[in-house]
Formats: structure tokens, C-alpha cells, sequence
């Protein structure tokens, strides 16, 4: 009959009209975030050897992280990445070997001026004597190439504070 | 008492005029008669807006969304927003355009619909004007705004908006036929052409029933009147991006946008008159005011206009012509014939 599919359209949208919606209301409701979710990055900073084999994996040049010598170690003093750039695609993160860069399920890096985009994940100064495990060295430490600093006790204790920390005053300063 | 909510406050209004005393009674009828239009223009202009908020929800609920929730409750005060927007934008001209012809239109688009609305019976003895040729007018007016698409086409100088332009005219006059021809069945059993007269003969069987082929065309024909989907071709946004209107910011567009739903409004209100039996309540439910089962109807019949757009794509214009010209004027030439016959046949019969 003529006009058949007119109706059965018509009945379509309106059986579609008391349907359940699926808009999910995003501010207040969000979908679960699926296990290996490209997200936000944290740095487990004591893992961290700053091999910068992250770095080099990154096709974007995105990571960029600067280092001292301390003591017979390397120190990570800043790890920045210009994550505007990142295309998520996880390089970075299969890379280390020490397994210190991790994906989280925050997607929101929204920001409001541009400069505050780039996630810093490590900002500090590197203590002017090995702290840790001095008697490793064996021989007689080698003095740190930078200069020398009046060692300051919050600035030498900040090293030592857990990474979760570290990550949490890098998201203050993204907000 | 909600019954004459309306009619009370008018005849209170007369009253207290009156009662004044010095007015002479012109004077004071012309006063009333103003009040009445101006009302009729609020009540145009909040639904027009309540409208483009219900076609937002309406295509939301029908796509598995729900639509504009953030304004407001519900998102209610949506349109309100956006029209406050629109009204903070700057009106472009075009350099080219003929700039009288140009801001006159998207005024002059509201001036159809509130015409037409003056003489509609809203409710019992709710018509602001009753006139005794209340269909020809109502016709020859809503028709007019062929008109006005035509002006603000033409004036914007622009090969889209006059593509639009005569793609209005070229459906609207095609189509005026077809509606014109399916009310000469309604006129021709009824006898007469005022519309407290038709709503009156609708009293026991609405028109619905005895013109069934009548209302289809009429309301197909008013769909593509208002140029609303399928038949939204003077706006074809993927063709000539959007026909008319393409030359025209902030107010001048929104003038047009809050007219078209007006005119939705016009076409449905007529067909509730023509064929729905006016604000006669069905099954004797009359403890509801008239005026709420005319605003039923009417937005019933609005949703289904909706419904449309949100259901079929949009046909091409030569099957536009083709289906105006080639199926609903013979169709509703037939439906007269057929009708003059039937009621030749009652009145053999003596019903
Ligand atoms: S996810 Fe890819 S692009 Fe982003 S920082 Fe890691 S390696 Fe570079
Ligand atoms: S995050 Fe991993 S790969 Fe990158 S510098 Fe640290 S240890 Fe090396």
C-alpha cells in the first residue's frame, strides 16, 4: 500500500520518543573510564632514574627532563611535558624500563591560559650531598658539579617525598 | 469560571471603560480591541519561543537525547537566552543589498501570523475579531508571507537567499491550491464562511470524520505552507545553506526562526478549527475550559508537525512540484466532487 512506510517512520520515531535516552549528563555523570585509559600522566618519582628513554621514545618531543649529577647518581630535577603536543599513544610509557611513567583516567587538562598547559610532573632542586645510601659510593664522593648550595632542609626533604605528592602539586599548578 | 477567564477579563475591561463615563463607546471599544491584539501578540510571541524549545526536546527525545536542559528548569529558559543573543549580535547588512526591503522584511514576517491570529476563535467567543469571511481572510493573509520571504530573498542580493527566495514562492503559491481546494469541502457542508459557524457545526461529528481525504491534503499542504521538513526546501541548509534567511544575523534571523514557528501555529490552529472541531471538547468533556482543549488540539497537531521533520528526509524540488501539482490538486478537486455529490445525495435522502 502506498504510504506504508510513511507511517511505520512515523511509528519508529515515536516509539523512539519514550525510549530511555542515553545522554549521560557529563558534569555530574560520566561513563567508567575504561582500565587502560590514556589519561593524565603521574611520575613514580622514586622509581624514576632519569634515563630519559621516555623521552627519546616520544615521537612529539613532548618530555622534556633535566638532571644533575648527585653523588654517583642521577638526580631528576624537572620533568615537563607539553602535553599539548602528546597524542597519548603510550610510547612513552612501554619505554621505561622502571616502570616510573604511568597513564591515570583524569582526561581533564583543561586549562584556562595556555600556559599553564604543559604538565610539569617534577620541579625541584637537587640536594647538594647524596642523602641516601652514602657508603655505596665506596671511594670518596666526587663533589656535585652544580654549585654549591646552603643545603636547605625543606628543599633536601622534598626528594624523599612520595610521588603521589609530587603528582598532587602538579596538578595544583595545572589547575 | 476558568470558562471565562478570558471573555470575563474583556468584559470587565469594557466595564470599567465604561464606567469611566466621559470615553465615548468607540473609543472605549477600540481600547479593548487593542488590549485583545496585544495580547494576541504576547500569546504568539511566548509560544513561538515555548516552540523552538519544544523542537529541541522533541528532536532530542526522538534521537535518544534529552535536548536543552541547562537554562533554567528543564532548560526551560532556552530560547529566552538565545533570543538574547541574537539580540546583542549586530545586524549585518550586506553592501549590495537594498537595505529598506532588506530590514523591513524580518519585521513585516510577523505581521501574517498575528493578522490571522486576531481572528481565530481561541475559545468560546474568544475570537479578538469575528469576521463573517473569517476563512477567505484567513487565507488571503497567510499567504501573504510568501511575500515577506521574498523581500528579505531578494534584498539580500545574494544567489542563495534568492534561490530560496523563489523557491518559496514557486511551493507556496503551488501549494496555496491544494489548501485552498481542501477547505471547499468544509465550506460546502457547513455553508458558510465564518468560523464560529464552522466550529458551531462541529458540534456532534468534527469535520475530521465526514472530510477524512480533506484534512490529509490540508494538513500536507500546511506543512509545506510553512515550509517545515519534508518540505523544507526554501531552507535546504545542505543546497543553498539556509534560503532566505542565508544574509540575515543576530535579530533579523531570529525574526524569521520565531516565524516560522508562528506560522506553524497559524496552519495548526486552522486545521483544529477546520477539521478538529474548533474548542468543542470531544466526549463531553467539557468541565475543561474551551480554550484548553483549542490549545490541545492545536499542540497535538504541532507535535505531529514535528514529529515529520524528525522523521522523513527532505524531498527534491521537482517531486515537490510534481506531488503538489500531480497528486494533491486533482486529489482535492476529487474530494469536492465527490462531497457536492454526497451531499446531494443526504439531501435526496432528506438526512
Ligand atoms: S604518549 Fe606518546 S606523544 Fe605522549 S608523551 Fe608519551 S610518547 Fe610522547
Ligand atoms: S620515566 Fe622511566 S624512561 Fe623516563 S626517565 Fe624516568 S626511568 Fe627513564
Amino acid at each position: 500500500m502506498f504510504g506504508k512506510g510513511l507511517v511505520k517512520g512515523l511509528q519508529i520515531t515515536w516509539k523512539e520518543f519514550w525510549a530511555p535516552k542515553l545522554t549521560v549528563q557529563y558534569p555530574e555523570k560520566q561513563h567508567t573510564v575504561p582500565e587502560r585509559f590514556h589519561g593524565k600522566f603521574v611520575l613514580d618519582v622514586d622509581k624514576c632514574i632519569a634515563c630519559g628513554l621516555c623521552a627519546n621514545a616520544c615521537p612529539n618531543r613532548v618530555i622534556s627532563l633535566n638532571k644533575q649529577k648527585v653523588g654517583k647518581k642521577q638526580y631528576l630535577t624537572d620533568y615537563q611535558m607539553n602535553i599539548q603536543y602528546c597524542l597519548f599513544c603510550g610510547l612513552c610509557v612501554e619505554s621505561c624500563n622502571k616502570d616510573a611513567l604511568h597513564f591515570t583516567k583524569d582526561f581533564n587538562m583543561n586549562q584556562y591560559f595556555y600556559k599553564n598547559i604543559p604538565l610539569v610532573l617534577v620541579r625541584r632542586e637537587a640536594p647538594a650531598e647524596p642523602l641516601e645510601e652514602p657508603a655505596m659510593g665506596g671511594e670518596d664522593q666526587p663533589k656535585p658539579k652544580l654549585k654549591p648550595q646552603a643545603p636547605k632542609e625543606e628543599k633536601v626533604a622534598k626528594p624523599a617525598a612520595p610521588a603521589a605528592e609530587s603528582e598532587a602539586a602538579a596538578g595544583k599548578e595545572g589547575q | 469560571m476558568l470558562e471565562n477567564l478570558f471573555v470575563g477579563t474583556a468584559d470587565w475591561l469594557r466595564s470599567l471603560l465604561g464606567g469611566i463615563g466621559f470615553l465615548p463607546t468607540e473609543i472605549a471599544e477600540s481600547i479593548v480591541l487593542l488590549v485583545k491584539l496585544v495580547a494576541v501578540l504576547v500569546f504568539i510571541l511566548v509560544n513561538a519561543l515555548w516552540l523552538v524549545y519544544m523542537e529541541r526536546k522533541v528532536a532530542a527525545f526522538m534521537q535518544a537525547r534529552i535536548g536543552p536542559n541547562r537554562v533554567g528548569p528543564w532548560g526551560l529558559l532556552q530560547t529566552t537566552c538565545d533570543i538574547g543573543k541574537l539580540i546583542s549580535k549586530e545586524i549585518i547588512i550586506p553592501k549590495k543589498a537594498d537595505k529598506v526591503v532588506f530590514l523591513l522584511a524580518p519585521v513585516l514576517i510577523f505581521l501574517p501570523p498575528l493578522m490571522v491570529f486576531a481572528v481565530l476563535p481561541l475559545g468560546k467567543n474568544m475570537a479578538a475579531l469575528d469576521l463573517n469571511i473569517g476563512v477567505f481572510y484567513l487565507l488571503a493573509i497567510a499567504s501573504l508571507s510568501t511575500l515577506f520571504f521574498f523581500m528579505g530573498g531578494w534584498a539580500s542580493n545574494s544567489k542563495y537567499s534568492l534561490l530560496g527566495a523563489m523557491r518559496t514562492v514557486a511551493q507556496m503559491v503551488s501549494y496555496e491550491l491544494p489548501l485552498v481546494l481542501s477547505l471547499l469541502g468544509v465550506i460546502m457542508i457547513v455553508g458558510s464562511l465564518n468560523l464560529s459557524d464552522i466550529i458551531a457545526a462541529q458540534e456532534h461529528t468534527w469535520l475530521i470524520f465526514t472530510q477524512p481525504i480533506a484534512f490529509l491534503i490540508f494538513f500536507i499542504a500546511a506543512v509545506a505552507e510553512t515550509n517545515r521538513c519534508p518540505f523544507d526546501l526554501v531552507e535546504g541548509e545542505s543546497e543553498i545553506i539556509n534560503g532566505p534567511y542565508t544574509e540575515y544575523g543576530g535579530m533579523g534571523f531570529a525574526m524569521f526562526f520565531l516565524a516560522e514557528y508562528a506560522n506553524i501555529m497559524v496552519v495548526c490552529a486552522m486545521a483544529t478549527i477546520m477539521f478538529l472541531g474548533g474548542w468543542h471538547a470531544p466526549f463531553g468533556l467539557t468541565f475543561i475550559p474551551s480554550w484548553v482543549w483549542f490549545f490541545i488540539k492545536m499542540y497535538v497537531l504541532i507535535f505531529i508537525v514535528m514529529q515529520f521533520r524528525w522523521t522523513y528526509p527532505r524531498i527534491r524540488i521537482d517531486q515537490l512540484m510534481g506531488f503538489g501539482w500531480k497528486v494533491l490538486v486533482p486529489l482535492s478537486l476529487a474530494n469536492i466532487f465527490v462531497t457536492g455529490i454526497g451531499m446531494y445525495i443526504y439531501r435526496a435522502i432528506g438526512w
